[in-house]
């Protein structure tokens, strides 16, 4: 039963980051491989508050501010930059968030992790906590439908299908990527937020490489920009993710094959998707 | 002095891997992010030659050399052929992939401790009140007669006509008769072997773990599109400008009040050159495109 209710808790943290990253990945065609570094720097204004301060409406509203600051970075450089060169970079700016996080102890605690993250007195058991991130996580997950389905959605998928033509007929790149990238900035405050406060204790290595894979991997297999597809492929490989560890081998050789299982699926998913994943523009 | 002779080191390594990629990067149009582990796997198999089956130095560099090259060939094979040509942005998703399973690889083979093809005390001179080793002074001469050679069989070579014809146009190239295609998989290749010779001087300068191989990806890369894509010689400087702003980021007592801790080395760079590049996206050196 524990493990059931841990799996609901791991998909309900995992689907607002993902149907966020994949309104810019899958959707927008947006080359952003910072997702973590959004994550890293919303999670740790939420929690260091949190923990400091024990007030949850400032932390929040302090993650809100970083969600925004950070985003709207990102987005600047996405309209500056051209696609790859954006890919190249974003993880550029990640490292230097994670090298920020890890080298500015006083605040963060560095490598050593921000542990006692207090959870909210009604949520204390494992079973009230998993109905509340359950029933929040589906409500967000309800509001993105309408976020895809609205003009936000449409015009993402103009500019990914012709710039120059979706600009012609009045769509303003800026603002669209902005709100866009923003969206996915407060995702992260709840991924955050449920993530870490089930486990009350959170760690630079949680914003790692393989976390920004698992997202490309999981918006790849659901078909990139669609609702449905991101939410059965969250399910179904956040189940695989977690079921991974009873595999019955050494823990050293846990997370080697817990990587290649991933790597040989992202693979097989680009493989798969390799027409639709970036397609060619429409010419006329 | 000191800073500027850590730079030289520093941005001759970078400049071996960054140059490859550049030309890559001007032939296919693609972003290789496996490349860190290309050059992990290139120092951990030197090392496993020198230290584990006890082969002469000489002959284990070969051998990291050989199967980095074999590596690198396999990897345009399967993870980079079959996609580019659909999309030239599908490669950057398929290498990603490959950097999870090679990563995987290193760490069941490897294990993450650190390994140094060559932990024998190194000897360190002094030149002009600077302290210098003597791996470090063949790898600054290494790279300055690649350098050497490349410009020589770039200018001066029909084969180096060939390769800046395809760097140019691919499909105007293929009508005069060049076989841009044999081409493309022979530079990806060339840029492996670059990259592993990369990893083999970091085994017997430092040491090699895991963890190494994303920085060294996004930096190659940065250096690459500051340099102006796909511009070989602007990505080489760049290599030497990153490695310098390194230097002098951690090295220098800004405003005679405080250094900048040691952790943020390699992000310090990289910040200045997302800075410079929102400024000028096109990078340094950008040549205008060829259109007909």
């Amino acid at each position: 039963m524990d493990f059931f209710l841990h799996i609901l808790i791991s998909i309900g943290h995992w689907l607002p980051t993902i149907l966020g990253y994949n309104l810019i990945f899958g959707k927008g065609k947006i080359l952003h491989f910072g997702p973590m570094g959004v994550s890293a720097a919303v999670g740790y204004s939420l929690l260091v508050t949190l923990t400091r301060t024990g007030n949850l409406p400032l932390a929040i509203a302090a993650s809100i501010v970083m969600a925004i600051v950070i985003s709207t970075f990102f987005s600047w450089l996405s309209l500056r930059l051209e696609s790859d060169a954006m890919g190249v970079m974003s993880l550029a700016v990640y490292l230097a968030i994670i090298a920020v996080i890890l080298n500015w102890p006083s605040i963060t605690r560095g490598a050593l992790g921000i542990r006692n993250i207090p959870r909210l007195p009604f949520m204390e058991s494992i079973e009230m906590f998993a109905l509340v991130i359950c029933a929040s996580s589906a409500l967000i997950t309800f509001g993105f439908y309408f976020i895809y389905k609205s003009s936000l959605g449409r015009q993402l998928e103009a500019l990914a299908d012709n710039k120059e033509h979706a600009q012609a007929v009045g769509v303003n790149q800026a603002l669209v990527y902005t709100i866009a990238f923003i969206v996915l900035g407060l995702a992260n405050i709840f991924g955050n937020y449920s993530a870490y406060t089930y486990i009350r204790y959170m760690h630079p290595n949680d914003f790692s490489f393989v976390a920004l894979i698992f997202s490309v991997m999981v918006v790849v297999a659901g078909k990139p920009g669609s609702y449905k597809g991101a939410i059965i492929a969250t399910v179904l490989l956040v189940t695989l993710k977690e079921a991974i560890r009873f595999i019955p081998i050494g823990a050293e050789f846990l997370g080697p094959l817990r990587l290649m299982i991933f790597g040989f699926i992202l693979f097989a998913a680009v493989w798969w998707r390799r027409d639709s994943l970036f397609p060619h523009q429409r010419k006329i | 002095m000191q800073l500027l002779a850590n730079a030289l080191i520093a941005g001759s390594l970078a400049a071996l891997i960054a140059g490859g990629l550049a030309l890559v990067y001007g032939t296919l149009g693609v972003f290789n992010l496996a490349l860190g582990q290309m050059v992990l796997i290139g120092g951990y198999v030197t090392w496993w030659f020198h230290q584990s089956l006890g082969l002469p130095l000489a002959v284990s560099i070969i051998g990291g050399i050989a199967v980095g090259s074999i590596v690198s060939w396999l990897t345009f094979e399967i993870f980079v052929d079959p996609f580019y040509k659909r999309h030239r942005f599908l490669p950057l998703v398929t290498t990603i992939a490959l950097s999870m399973i090679l990563d995987a690889i290193i760490l069941l083979l490897f294990e993450e401790r650190p390994k140094s093809i060559w932990p024998e005390q190194k000897n360190m001179f002094d030149v002009m009140g600077v302290r210098i080793g003597q791996e470090h002074i063949l790898l600054i001469l290494i790279t300055f007669l690649l350098l050497i050679t490349f410009a020589y069989i770039m200018h001066s070579t029909s084969f180096g006509r060939k390769i800046r014809a395809v760097v140019q146009d691919d499909h105007a190239a293929m009508s005069v008769g060049i076989r841009a295609y044999a081409m493309h998989r022979l530079i990806f290749v060339m840029s492996g072997m670059l990259a592993t010779c990369g990893g083999i001087f970091i085994g017997i300068d430092q040491n090699l773990t895991p963890v190494l191989a994303f920085p060294i990806t996004i930096k190659a890369y940065a250096a690459v599109i500051a340099g102006g894509r796909g511009n070989f010689w602007g990505a080489i400087i760049c290599a030497y400008l990153i490695a310098l702003l390194e230097q002098f980021a951690v090295g220098v007592k800004w405003f005679g009040a405080f250094y900048i801790p040691a952790g943020y080395q390699q992000s310090v760079a990289l910040v200045f050159i997302i800075f410079f590049l929102l400024y000028k996206p096109t990078g340094l050196f950008a040549g205008r495109a060829r259109i007909s």
